[in-house]
């Protein structure tokens, strides 16, 4: 359902943010493009989505490409992001009408949608309330609700259980397992290694802009000799020619144990 | 999350989800509804803000009757019919009952000699009299302030005989450096040298001699050529400033705090170009500015009113409703430049912090010309009709002081909007643009920055852009050409050469500023010939009604040209009769033809079609192209508007089922010529009874016939094969 064809996106003269990026991820599938910092992971849904111009290559949904037609692109599309706001003016039943009208729906298929998710995803409580009166947990409900108000069959999650709590996180959890229910094709992005094993069923490891490994836990497995996507992980910054030291890999593991 | 839905499609299988599927093959269309509701949504955000609702209520009440009592002083200081009260110290009671009757002797006395009674209030007089004489000390009174003049009468008792109480020797107190206590010195000495006057008058006929004084004086009081008074240029600036404040706010807060807040990257995730999204916050900011400005300007007439200085500043009738009304819809065309560029400023903004740090200079910049037009000599003209911000100060001034005149206020509100919708184009480049990559942003460079790509079509922005541009330079060199003193034959030939730069040039050098193929970006391109045969039936027979159409607009009142500019046209007129009529013909006919329809159905119709669709962009060309044609050379033509912009659908419908503007070309062009022609056969028409052409309706029988062709030529051009959908598949260059 999505491809990813050699995907590019050049800074300035020489930085390379994503190189060649190559990847499709089918119907029902939930892929996890991992990565620590700075790898390239939010440019590539930034391009997918068409709020970034890729420097060269294309992405496709559905035989819709984003470099001729990133407006029907963006149609197909649900965004996930933890760092998403909310209009603190609006209610969550306000907000879900807007996107829902800005999606293309109708003001009555609008009011439908809107109700479907509030009960699907337990917003009833607290739909007239003021945003900014929400709690991050309600936030997060009405944030992953709104990603879906025009049903896309393509979903991006950017890092989404970032700064959440177990329940929070949990939440996160249970929603792509709604997604996956629904036949949707899911890219997550995420440098939390541990919880992508819980959810992905395939993963493509990020760094530098380069994809480095692809493939289900089993096959990484198989090809690294590595137990765990943390173990695969530190393996590639171990196994990175462009030398950064062993001081640079050891505040890698740091970090990547912390998480 | 609810168990018992597992499948977040299940519920959507029905209706929503169909359209959803069906929504998937096109993007999502304009629709108004979709529209409002993004409207909706920014109202919303600023108008239950608190902090909007302070800026928009409580500022107006309370500035205004502090502004008020201000202004009542400087408009006491300096306006000549109030009456005047002058204080004057007097050392005793018996000294004061004297003065009083003197000074009440002498003013009979000018008033029965004098016509400066009718012209100018009667001051006030004040005595200022001692409870303790000992303590009073008059030179310190009058040195302090206190008192205007101090007056010490020294009695002598005697009676003169005459009405005078009796003789005394006065002396008058004055401060050197006051006006005023000089105007109280001179009030108190006329009236004494009256009484004097009188009495060397009565003594002398006594004597039975002949009294005449050898100069006889008379004052008479002139209004002053410039009634320019400093508070009514104040009052716009006040006005106009304290209107923009509202907007300042909402701009930051629906564009910086866009980002502030994290939600700038969902937005720009919706289908819908980024335009759209601008326009709705632009709404929003203009609706509050608009009504900070409503706010204004009922707190400002209720303050002049409560303080009486309504009929003081504006004379007349004060401030009326009708005033009220004229100076809401320019504070609205100011509203709406204003909230554009706010959100031009505001739109590359990370952080509230950020805006404001772009908005401080814009609003220290915006008084200045507030400051300049205080300056005498300066009113709305052709020079100055179309400098933003400028335009709309001396507007409101003059609709304030009554002087205002159509064309220049016409030029100032249309050129005003026009900037604004370039600003908001401009806007909408910045806004957004790779913004939703946190760290980036769009910046001003955008702007300015020439495309690396070539491409076919100029984009919506600079289509509006070189609309704002040319708006003022057409008002302004049309002008400049009215003064000229050259003859017809090089008036006609600077005419045209004028129309060549402005309408071709001005889209030439913008389509090579962006890299676009001139000739695919001015629309002219091949295209079949049925449109060109329906363009030459449509130009032969589309003036007669144009002209039914002017002369129905003048029957109804709407005439802008009055009747020394009809004598001007006369003479022109005359003066076309020793020029070559091919020359008339090329210069007024053809060379509008051709340029013209380059920029309005060529440059502008290709730029609009970008986001608009076909019948918004031909209705928006036509009435940009009507608005051209109300401006003339030296008068507004209201009456041309209608026909002018009918005509502009006319030749935009023909432009869009072509496909090419060159069948635009020939219908315009010969449309122009044909009135040319008809024009100057006038003395011909006068043999058939159509002497005064403006007035008398054309013939029964040319109507039918060109009614017939107009006919025949509208169905070609809607049967005739349409070369390629509207702004996707273009027919090939010429």
């Amino acid at each position: 359902m999505i491809e990813l064809s050699q995907l590019t996106k050049v800074y300035g003269e020489d930085v390379v943010a994503v190189d060649q990026l190559s990847l499709a991820v089918g119907q029902g599938e939930v892929y996890g493009l991992l990565g620590p910092n700075g790898a390239g992971k939010t440019t590539t849904l930034r391009m997918i989505l068409g709020l970034l111009q890729p420097t060269s290559g294309e992405a496709t949904i559905l035989g819709c490409r984003v470099s001729t037609d990133p407006l029907r692109m963006k149609q197909l599309i649900g965004l996930v992001s933890a760092s998403a706001g909310l209009y603190q003016w609006l209610t969550p039943r306000e907000l879900l009408q807007y996107f829902a009208i800005g999606f293309g729906l109708s003001l009555e298929q609008a009011f439908q949608r809107t109700r479907e998710l509030a009960e699907v995803m337990e917003l009833e409580r607290f739909l007239d309330r003021r945003c900014a009166t929400l709690s991050t947990g309600q936030a997060q409900r009405v944030n992953l609700a709104r990603a879906l108000v025009h049903d896309p069959p393509v979903v991006l999650l950017d890092e989404p259980t970032r700064g959440l709590d177990v329940v929070g996180a949990k939440i996160v959890f249970d929603y792509v397992q709604l997604l996956r229910q629904s036949n949707k094709a899911i890219i997550v992005c995420t440098h939390q290694l541990e919880e992508a094993e819980r959810f992905c069923d395939r993963f493509g490891l990020l760094y530098r802009g380069k994809l480095r490994y692809e493939g289900t836990l089993a096959e990484l497995r198989a090809s690294t000799g590595q137990p765990s996507l943390v173990d695969i992980f530190l393996k590639l910054l171990r196994d990175d020619g462009s030398g950064n030291g062993s001081s640079n890999i050891d505040s890698a593991k740091e970090a990547v144990l912390a998480q | 999350m609810n168990d018992t839905h597992t499948n977040i499609n299940t519920a959507t299988d029905s209706k929503t989800s169909v359209q959803a599927t069906d929504s998937r093959q096109t993007a999502v269309p304009f629709s108004f509804a979709q529209q409002w509701e993004f409207t909706l949504k920014e109202l919303r955000e600023t108008l239950r803000d608190r902090r909007t609702i302070v800026t928009l209520m409580a500022m107006p009440l309370l500035l205004y009757p502090m502004l008020g009592l201000g202004l009542r002083f400087l408009a006491f200081q300096e306006s000549s019919d109030q009456k005047v009260e002058y204080r004057l110290a007097i050392g005793s009671e018996t000294e004061g009952a004297w003065l009083s009757e003197a000074l009440q002797l002498g003013n009979s006395l000018l008033a029965a000699s004098s016509e400066a009674k009718e012209q100018q209030p009667a001051p006030d007089v004040q005595l200022l009299v001692p409870n303790d004489p000992s303590e009073f000390d008059l030179e310190a009174l009058v040195k302090n302030s206190a008192a205007d003049v101090g007056v010490r009468v020294q009695l002598n008792g005697a009676s003169v005989g005459n009405q005078f109480p009796a003789t005394a020797r006065v002396q008058l107190l004055q401060s050197r450096d006051s006006v005023r206590s000089r105007d109280a010195a001179d009030y108190v000495q006329q009236r004494l040298a009256a009484a004097n006057i009188d009495w060397i008058r009565q003594t002398s006929e006594l004597n039975g001699k002949p009294f005449r004084l050898p100069v006889e004086q008379i004052r008479v009081l002139l209004e002053p050529a410039e009634t320019g008074s400093a508070v009514l240029g104040l009052l716009p600036l006040i006005l106009l400033l304290m209107t923009v404040t509202g907007g300042v706010y909402p701009a930051i807060d629906l564009t910086a705090g866009e980002r502030e807040r994290n939600t700038l990257e969902t937005l720009m995730a919706l289908p819908v170009p980024r335009f759209r999204l601008l326009v709705a916050k632009f709404v929003a900011v203009v609706a509050v500015t608009m009504l900070t400005g409503l706010m204004n300007l009922l707190a400002m007439s209720i303050t002049l009113y409560a303080l009486q200085l309504d009929k003081t500043l504006l004379g007349g009738d004060g401030f009326t409703l009708g005033l009220g009304c004229k100076l809401f819809l320019a504070l609205s065309a100011f509203a709406l430049f204003y909230s554009a560029v706010l959100l031009l400023l505001t739109s590359s903004a990370r952080s509230f912090k950020e805006a404001q740090a772009y908005l401080i200079p814009l609003l220290l910049l915006s008084i200045a010309p507030g400051l300049v037009i205080l300056m005498p000599g300066w009113n709305l003209a052709s020079g100055t009709a179309a400098l933003p911000l400028v335009n709309m100060l001396l507007l409101s001034r003059e609709l304030l002081e009554g002087t205002v005149t159509l064309l220049p206020a016409m030029v100032a509100i249309v050129s005003t909007v026009l900037y604004g919708v370039a600003a908001l184009a401009m806007a909408a480049q910045v806004f957004g643009n790779d913004a939703a990559a946190i760290g980036s942003r769009g910046g001003w460079k955008d702007l300015l920055q020439r495309p690396k790509e070539l491409s076919q079509q100029p984009s919506i922005t600079a289509a509006l852009v070189g609309l704002a541009i040319l708006f003022p330079a057409y008002f302004v060199t049309s002008g400049v050409l009215s003064r000229g003193d050259a003859q017809p034959s090089g008036r006609l030939g600077l005419s045209a050469a004028m129309t060549i730069a402005l309408f071709v040039g001005l889209p030439w050098l913008l389509l090579r500023w962006q890299r676009i193929d001139v000739l695919a970006g001015l629309g002219l391109k091949k295209t079949s010939w049925h449109y060109y045969v329906a363009a030459g039936m449509l130009g032969i027979a589309t003036w007669p009604w144009i002209f039914e159409l002017v002369v129905l607009a003048q029957s109804i009142g709407i005439r802008g040209i009055d009747l020394s500019q009809i004598e001007n046209v006369e003479s022109l007129l005359a003066g076309w009769r020793e020029v070559p009529l091919w020359l008339i013909v090329v210069c007024l006919g053809v060379v509008p033809g051709v340029c013209e329809e380059c920029f309005f159905r060529g440059y502008l119709f290709n730029g609009l079609k970008q986001h608009l669709n076909a019948t918004w962009t031909i209705v928006v060309a036509a009435v940009a192209f009507g608005l051209f044609h109300v401006v003339l050379a030296g008068g507004a033509a209201p009456e041309r508007l209608l026909p002018s912009t009918l005509m502009g659908l006319l030749l935009g419908w023909m432009a869009y089922r072509s496909g090419s503007i060159v069948p635009s070309i020939v219908l315009h062009a010969i449309h122009n010529s044909t009135l040319l022609l008809v024009v100057q056969s006038r003395d011909l028409l006068a043999e058939w009874n159509i002497g005064q052409v403006e007035q008398v309706h054309l013939p029964w029988l040319w109507l039918a016939v060109s009614a017939g062709v107009l006919g025949v030529g509208l169905m070609i051009t809607r049967l005739a094969i349409k070369p390629a959908p509207f702004s996707t598949k273009e027919p090939e260059t010429i």
